[in-house]
């Protein structure tokens, strides 16, 4: 099997800790469901995601080199 | 004069309507189907009865006293013989009726699995997923059991006929039970171990006496229950049928009527508003009469509306249930005439359910009824909620106007003296305002109407305008004429984006067409072969404002969808600047100073030498009159031409559409990203002047013989084609031999194909390459297609020297007859020439059949953009609907209506396409920025706005009150 996680082209998914999902909250001013969603299948997720982590996705940007946003994992 | 107060919507709440609210808002009962008296009076308690509102002029309405058109109307309600279904409904309806218990009416669920259910609806609704996914699991869940967890009775399972009747369907005891179990018990002739099964032993399995097992043989009893499961199990036999028990409206009623309040929560149905039992009409409410008004015809005949029409029909068939009824009927009437009802409800509410015949209207068109009101593309809601029409608008023909600024609109006299602009009078306008007046309706800047204080509004005739100028005062409001300077919002549909609708300033000009520079073509994809464009004068203060800072053309050079100007130079007015720049021709002071005749320059610098004719400027020198002092610029241009501007000054190379032109044109992009939209605008306003009066210097026009050959050259192409044919006829001879070799992949006809297309493709090409040998390069084609103003060599070696290879569906053309294209061909002759390749010129005209060829490959082009602005159109829309709500919030980030974050940073990196250039060589232009920033630094002037802050050159002001042609802003 291939991992997609490793391509070039997926960028990276990281679990965040409660404290990093508490201060994403705060800052957005947004309670955990306002948050756009990732299905738990989705193969770029890391293994260890369980629905109602919050995952940060850091793409590659042309204008800012890097762009964070954040999913909530969901069944 | 009544004003109305304005009132603020607490809150708008869906639900089902109780029978008694009904009856509690009706403002009269309807029970009889007339509508008119003989004197033309409206009949009590009669479908036009005067409470229901009124639409004649004159008459007063019984329940709230107004007169037509302040009367909003009053429903009315028609008490139903017997109950009836609502088609609206019908799919829950279902859903209730099988997951509900016959007997008592709970969910058929044990209470952990409402709770579950409960739950998960929450869940659903916080994730803002379809809580429907949730409800129908649930009602799944709750049809598996056989028997209620509650009070244990058995329960059924509902066929739902379409649209309107639902079935009991039971498994009851087959009537020829005996029968099959004789039958079962006889031995099968085809299966010799099987010896059938005696009487005796069949008790022995089922448990069964024999004597009862006799007396069912002989059909005297019936096994019910328990008797029958072990008959079947032991026989492997089906004794049941299935008995279909069809569900009257109040037999569903009553059902309804038992579901606890806690259940249908768990159904998904807000209890506090609703009661599925109101799913069942028992009153039929009666639309007020201004929502169905009459229309007098010109025969003085009355004309209903269709929904009175179904209403009458729904009053008739009541009226005959109930004398049916009471005179003792048998039951099949009752239930015939009950239908009856049904349906004329139902198509009250929709006529346009499947498998039901739509009620008709005397003519045979289906009747247009409450549904049909709402859906489709002119219904309520896009027809006219979201697409309403306006005042203050125009419409008409559009022509161009070079001498209009980009940024202007020239607009027929007629159409300025009949749309007006709403003025409040002031104590600084008052004397404005009263000359306006004075004016009145038929001199130019005049006005139409007038608004007193007290809300009144008066007409102004050229009879009244002198006494009523003496009477304006502060506090009026004028409808004046647009005149010169106005801001009006300028249209051409379709709107695709942004762009398509600008502001613009009002220029009032004699003749019927809208007037507008050809440089705001592309971004309205406009032409002048009969388009029209719509106008919309603006009507308060705060619009004009945002128009004229947000909309206004000049604000719009730059494109949001690739970040580069759109507008710019187009067609003559590149061919002028390439005629000027290309070759750097001399001019003398006259020449010179006539080709900035409509430019803000009017005095030559120095002379860049002396010829024959005495002091002469060249054409880039005055090109670089028009570039703002200090821009420094070096590029190449897509001819492989370098380009070098230093310091406002065009030392090198053609000035052709990758400078000036629209859909990013280096200059003009330069000039609005580090100078200002203004700059850009006289930039472009006096590119497009100096290139008109170029072309018209030099002299430009194109006619047939400028794309003709010499006989040499066409000789030539001859014997390139000539050659093509011979390499194809050897190919073909191979392949009829045997001997291609196919390509890898390609199997060996395939091969043939692409080999005979390459080798055309080539003919084609060496044609088009002797052609060009022979043009030379003042050649008006050449000088258009060089400098990208219009065409390209393609189109010029298909003029000139062959059109080549037609092709549908990317091959050669293959279809038409059996194996072959056309009749003039023999079968399987796989030549060029039989298979749609072209080998004269459109100057040398076209045999027929390749005429023919032709037109099928043109007509597969005009397919496909049919196909695909209707596609694309229908994907626009959807896009549109998906995303209008999404808004850009304060703190960044992009979040639709119920404030979930759709982005959080807009474009995820929170910048403007247009505030950044970027291209595929450089990410962002950072030095260049940092290099302009940090010269300005050092500047004494630069230092003083680095202290004071910047400051933001006026976009706001008119071009009638800044300086149109002349030095603009210091940032020069
Ligand atoms: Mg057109
Ligand atoms: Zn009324
Ligand atoms: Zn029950």
């Amino acid at each position: 099997m291939v991992d997609v996680s490793q391509h070039e082209l997926v960028p990276d998914h990281t679990v965040l800790e409660d404290a990093e999902i508490d201060s994403v909250l705060e800052e957005y001013g947004l309670s955990r469901t306002d948050l756009p969603k990732i299905k738990l299948n989705d193969p770029a997720l890391p293994d260890d995601a369980t629905p109602g982590d919050v995952i940060e996705i850091v793409r590659d940007s042309r204008t800012t080199d890097t762009a964070t946003s954040y999913r909530l994992v969901i069944e | 004069m009544s004003m109305q107060t304005p009132k603020q919507l607490g809150g708008i709440r869906f639900g089902l309507m109780d029978p008694e609210t009904y009856r509690d808002l009706s403002a009269t009962k309807v029970i009889t189907a007339d509508t008119y008296d003989d004197d033309g009076y409206p009949i009590d308690m009669g479908l036009m009865d005067p409470r229901l509102g009124v639409i004649d002029p004159g008459l007063e309405c019984r329940t709230c006293g107004q007169h037509s058109g302040s009367c909003p109307g009053h429903f009315g309600h028609i008490e139903l013989a017997a109950p009836v279904i609502h088609v609206g409904f019908t799919t829950l309806m279902r859903r209730l009726l099988r997951a509900t218990c016959r007997e008592c009416g709970s969910l058929t669920l044990v209470e952990e699995k409402k709770e579950e259910f409960r739950d998960q609806l929450e869940r659903a609704e916080e994730l803002g997923k379809d809580p429907d996914t949730v409800l129908k699991s649930a009602v799944r869940e709750a049809r598996k059991q056989n028997t209620c967890p509650h009070c244990g009775s058995p329960q059924a399972d509902i066929k739902h006929e379409k649209p309107t009747t639902y079935y009991e369907v039971e498994n009851v005891l087959a009537s020829e039970y005996s029968e099959v179990i004789a039958e079962a018990m006889q031995p099968d002739d085809e299966d010799e171990d099987d010896e059938g099964i005696s009487p005796s032993e069949l008790a022995d399995q089922t448990g069964i006496s024999l004597e009862r097992i006799n007396q069912i043989l002989g059909g005297e009893f019936r096994p019910l229950d328990e008797d029958r499961r072990a008959l079947e199990k032991a026989l492997d036999v089906d004794l049941t049928e299935e008995d279909m028990n069809k569900l009257m409206p109040s037999d569903i009623r009553d059902w309804f009527e038992d579901i606890p309040d806690s259940d249908i929560e768990v159904l998904g149905i807000d209890s506090e508003n609703s009661r599925p039992e109101w799913m069942i009409m028992t009153v039929l409410p009666v639309p007020p009469v201004t929502a169905r008004p009459s229309i007098t015809l010109d025969n003085g005949q009355r004309s209903e509306d269709d929904l009175t029409h179904k209403l009458v029909d729904i009053i008739r068939i009541n009226q005959r249930f109930m004398e049916n009824r009471e005179a003792g009927a048998p039951q099949l009437i009752i239930e015939d005439l009950w239908e009856l009802l049904q349906y004329h409800v139902t198509t009250f509410v929709d006529n346009e359910i499947s498998g039901t015949p739509p009620a008709r209207h005397r003519s045979g068109r289906p009747l247009k009824t409450l549904s049909q009101r709402l859906k489709g593309k002119e219904g309520r809601f896009r027809g006219s909620l979201s697409g309403k029409r306006v005042n203050f608008s125009a419409r008409t023909v559009i022509s161009p106007d070079p001498t209009l600024s980009l940024n202007e609109v020239g607009i027929p006299d007629r159409v300025a003296s009949e749309m007006t602009i709403t003025i409040n009078v002031t104590d600084r306008n008052t004397e404005e305002a009263r000359q306006y007046v004075a004016n009145g309706p038929e001199k130019h800047p005049g006005a139409n109407y007038v608004k007193r204080p007290d809300g009144r509004r008066l007409k102004v005739t050229p009879k009244n305008c002198e006494e009523l100028a003496t009477k304006i005062e502060e506090g009026w409001e004028v409808n004046r004429h647009l005149v010169d300077g106005d801001i009006v919002i300028f249209n051409r549909q379709p709107s695709l984006h942004r762009m398509s609708i600008m502001a613009h300033e009002v220029v009032v000009m004699p003749y019927k067409t809208f007037r507008l520079n050809t440089v705001v073509c592309p971004p309205y994809n406009a032409d002048f072969d009969g388009d029209e464009m719509n106008l919309h004068a603006l009507q308060t203060e705060e619009a004009r404002a945002e128009a004229r800072v947000l909309m206004r053309v000049q604000e719009q050079i730059l494109s949001p969808r690739f970040g580069e100007n759109i507008i710019g130079a187009i067609q003559d007015h590149i061919s002028g600047t390439y005629l000027l720049t290309n070759d750097n021709p001399h001019f003398t002071e006259t020449q010179a100073l006539d080709l900035l005749r409509a430019t803000r320059v009017d005095e030559l610098p120095d002379p860049d030498g002396e010829d024959e004719a005495g002091p002469y400027w060249s054409g880039r020198t005055v090109f670089s009159l028009l570039l703002p002092d200090g821009l420094n610029l070096d590029f190449t241009s897509s001819t492989g031409e370098d380009v070098v501007i230093e310091d406002g000054e065009l030392l090198e190379g053609t000035i052709d559409e990758d400078a000036v032109g629209a859909f990013g044109g280096e200059i003009v992009d330069t000039i609005v990203k580090q100078y200002s939209e203004t700059r850009a605008r006289v930039f472009i306003n006096e590119v497009a002047a100096l290139a008109m009066r170029a072309i018209m210097h030099f002299g430009f026009s194109i006619g047939i013989d400028d794309e003709s050959i010499p006989p040499v050259a066409d000789e030539q192409v001859d014997e390139a084609i000539d050659n093509a044919y011979d390499r194809i006829e050897e190919l073909i001879d191979t392949y009829e031999a045997g001997e291609l070799e196919s390509l890898p992949g390609r199997t060996v006809d395939e091969t043939l194909e692409m080999k005979i297309m390459q080798t055309l493709g080539k003919a084609r090409d060496s044609a088009g390459e002797i052609a060009d040998d022979h043009f030379s390069d003042d050649n008006p084609a050449v000088v258009m297609a060089r400098s990208g103003a219009r065409g390209s060599m393609l189109n010029l070696t298909q003029m000139a020297g062959c059109v080549g290879q037609q092709a549908v569906r990317g091959e050669r053309i293959n279809r038409g007859y059996e194996d072959r294209t056309l009749a003039h061909y023999e079968e399987n002759d796989l030549s060029a020439e039989a298979h749609g390749f072209v080998e004269n010129s459109y100057r040398s005209g076209l045999t027929p059949r390749e005429f023919f060829f032709h037109a099928m490959g043109g007509r597969e082009g005009l397919v496909d953009t049919a196909v695909r602005t209707s596609k694309s159109g229908y994907l626009q829309r959807r896009l549109i609907n998906a995303l209008s709500e999404l808004e850009v919030q304060y703190d960044g980030t992009v979040r639709d209506t119920s404030d979930t974050v759709i982005q959080f940073e807009f474009g995820e990196d929170g910048t403007s396409p247009v505030r950044v250039s970027s291209d595929d060589d450089f990410d962002i232009d950072v030095e260049s920025i940092t290099d302009r920033v940090v010269d300005a630094e050092f500047d004494s002037e630069g230092e003083k706005e680095a202290f004071l802050g910047r400051r933001e050159p006026p976009t706001n002001l008119s071009e009638r009150s800044e300086p149109r042609f002349q030095e603009v802003e210091s940032d020069d």
